[in-house]
């Protein structure tokens, strides 16, 4: 049995202690929700860049193409493997891609690079290519010897709208495969590499350079709902099987997300280190103001109250101090989360620190997320209650007249 | 004590006569090799095939050579890529492709690239034929043939770790090159077969490189040499870049 009059009235009684109490775990815990949605929002903006400008969602190659990029491990019946996706729900869009290396020349340099045939119409969804114009315009379907090429890349060969450029490679059946196309428009992701080292053609146009018709490097997949693309990525594994495999972003992108996971762990390391700094402020917080009612506890215990009720008061005006500053710490992380959320930090001045994390915005969102706040906030309650126990316990071990007599 | 002084300086004049011989003739046997393989001068009709895990291809070409320094290759066979040529002076390689008729300079970074989709690559045209200058030459083992460990000097711009090279002692011509990356693992074996007398000159006619790597393994390109005259003149005009267009036709 709770004495609920009695620890309203002490937590009334010690107005002071109650609002320290409160404010400590309300700041801690508007701390914390706010470091996490801050550090969640960098990691899936870092991740969100890193899929959505170019390698997109999904992933169909066949099965060696990654360990070993070439032409021998090509999708063969590019044909056949759209027939199956297209009898696949749950697709928004998808598109095939040619990625070859040649060597691009003009008149002032030669320059070696990736050329990569898409289809432009499709692309506009799997990517950030055609958002991503700086000048002159998109590719569209009908587009032949002409080209989108990098900003930097086009820098590099100094061409501009309008010019031409030559490229030699090897065709899919390794013949010499040439041909001097028009520069129809410039993009800048501001991946500086990227930039600098790629182009891209309509792929019907460039699978007669390169003599791979029905055939590509790669089939990129936009599920309809980028959350699904475990569940996506299984099913088209069924339909399609043979030597093609479909793989999400988390599977392609391994190498990033478990970046990203380490980075969680050094940020949550960091904020461990300083939980166990508050965690003894309160502590120490708490023993003070417990040690000035000792004599309190001590006539409480002379008229009958027995160390267990003693032990559930104090534990009880813990946990609602701590409930209080832990709703209003939340609720405080939360707004500043959500003001965050919609209008992204800007980062104005930092862009080549941010490139180094293949960034390309300077602005940081929060992430606002009500499940993430609810277990920030329920650890932090979890935190304060029991940095509470120790004093409560220590206080109870007094017996009853050493507690009246204590100074 | 004068058997002891004897024996010493026995084995002192050996010592002093053994090294520096050694040296001179491993120099000597990389020259001799290298002027066999190259020849003074070569004017050559070679066939070369392409095996991959999915297609065989068949590129015939005419090459023209002096010395390890200059080269011109013009394509012949298949008919999508005739006239495409390619031109080596030093350590600078272009190429003329007639679909888009331009001469270009084959860039640096470019070089470790497969050579017409074969296990050679630019590299292979350009730096090959300067072993000599590049690479610490010690005779391993002279057996039935010559087993000579080539290791690249500090400064030699070179992609190889190690190269072992197989050679015979009556041809004085490689039979077997295998190629070592960085790491010391086996990345391609190139054997030199089929000797054949073209002219005065014993020459292997058939060259094999076959890939090491994982992923590549079971490629592999064979060069036939179906014609062949060494040491005859061969015109200047061959050895500049208007001959990139002017032959390609």
């Amino acid at each position: 049995m709770i004495p609920w009059k009695l620890v309203l009235k002490n937590i009334r009684g010690y107005r002071k202690r109650s609002v320290v109490t409160v404010v400590l775990s309300a700041i801690t815990t508007a701390l914390l929700v706010f470091s996490s949605a801050i550090m969640d929002g960098s990691h899936n903006t870092m991740i969100k860049n890193a899929v959505e400008i170019y390698p997109g969602y999904m992933q169909i190659t066949h099965r060696d193409f990654r360990d070993t990029p070439g032409y021998e491990n090509l999708i063969f019946d590019l044909d056949s493997l759209r027939r199956s996706l297209a009898n696949i729900p749950d697709i928004a869009a998808y598109g095939a891609r040619f990625e070859t290396y040649v060597l691009y020349s003009t008149e002032a340099r030669s320059v070696g690079g990736m050329l990569t045939g898409i289809e432009p119409r499709a692309e506009k969804q799997l990517s950030r290519m055609a958002s991503s114009l700086y000048e002159g315009e998109y590719l569209d379907d009908e587009d032949g010897a002409v080209v989108y090429i990098g900003f930097e890349l086009a820098k590099r060969l100094k061409v501009g709208i309008g010019d031409e450029l030559a490229f030699i490679g090897n065709g899919a059946d390794y013949s010499m495969a040439a041909d001097v196309v028009t520069v129809k428009g410039t993009f800048r992701t501001g991946l500086f590499d990227f930039d600098a080292s790629a182009a891209f053609m309509n792929k019907r146009y460039l699978d007669e350079v390169m003599v791979s018709r029905n055939m590509a490097t790669h089939v990129i997949v936009l599920p309809a709902n980028v959350e699904d693309c475990g569940k996506i990525e299984d099913r088209i594994n069924q339909e399609v099987g043979g030597d093609n495999v479909a793989e999400s972003w988390f599977r392609t992108m391994a190498s990033l997300v478990q970046a990203m996971k380490l980075d969680s762990v050094f940020g949550y390391i960091t904020l461990g280190i300083i939980f166990i700094v508050i965690f003894f402020v309160i502590m120490i917080y708490t023993l003070l103001t417990v040690y000035a009612r000792v004599r309190e506890v001590g006539v409480m215990r002379a008229i009958g109250t027995t160390p267990w009720g003693i032990f559930v008061m104090l534990v009880s005006e813990s946990v609602l101090l701590s409930l209080v500053g832990v709703l209003l710490g939340g609720l405080l992380g939360a707004c500043v989360a959500y003001y965050f959320y919609l209008n992204p930090m800007e980062f104005a001045g930092y862009e080549e620190q941010f490139k180094q994390y293949n960034m390309v915005a300077t602005a940081i969102p929060a992430d606002f997320a009500p499940l993430v706040i609810a277990r920030d906030m329920l650890i932090m309650f979890v935190l304060c209650v029991c940095s509470t126990l120790y004093p409560i316990l220590r206080l109870n071990r007094y017996r009853p007249m050493d507690a009246i007599r204590h100074v | 004590m004068k058997h002891y002084l004897l024996t010493i300086l026995c084995l002192l004049f050996i010592f002093v006569d053994h090294c520096p011989a050694e040296e001179m003739d491993i120099d000597t046997l990389m020259q001799q090799v290298e002027e066999a393989l190259n020849g003074k001068t070569a004017q050559m009709n070679l066939t070369m095939r392409v095996k991959t895990s999915r297609l065989e291809r068949t590129i015939k070409m005419e090459s023209y050579s002096v010395g390890k320094d200059k080269s011109f290759i013009k394509i012949t066979y298949p008919r999508k890529d005739t006239g495409v040529t390619f031109l080596k002076i030093d350590n600078a390689m272009w190429q003329y492709v007639p679909r888009i008729e331009r001469v270009i300079k084959i860039p640096a970074s470019m070089m470790l690239q497969s050579w017409m989709g074969s296990d050679f690559t630019n590299d292979d045209l350009v730096r090959e034929s300067s072993i000599a200058d590049d690479y610490h030459c010690k005779l391993i083992e002279k057996g039935d043939e010559y087993l000579v460990e080539l290791i690249p000097k500090e400064d030699a711009p070179v992609v190889w770790g190690k190269l072992l090279m197989w050679i015979s002692k009556e041809h004085l011509i490689p039979t077997k090159v295998r190629y070592f990356d960085e790491e010391n693992q086996p990345v391609r074996v190139l054997f030199y077969n089929e000797f054949k007398k073209f002219g005065d000159k014993m020459y292997p006619s058939k060259w094999v490189m076959e890939n090491e790597t994982i992923e590549k393994k079971g490629n592999q390109t064979i060069m036939e040499i179906t014609e062949a005259v060494f040491d005859q003149p061969v015109a200047d005009h061959y050895f500049t870049k208007r001959a990139l267009k002017q032959f390609s036709q």
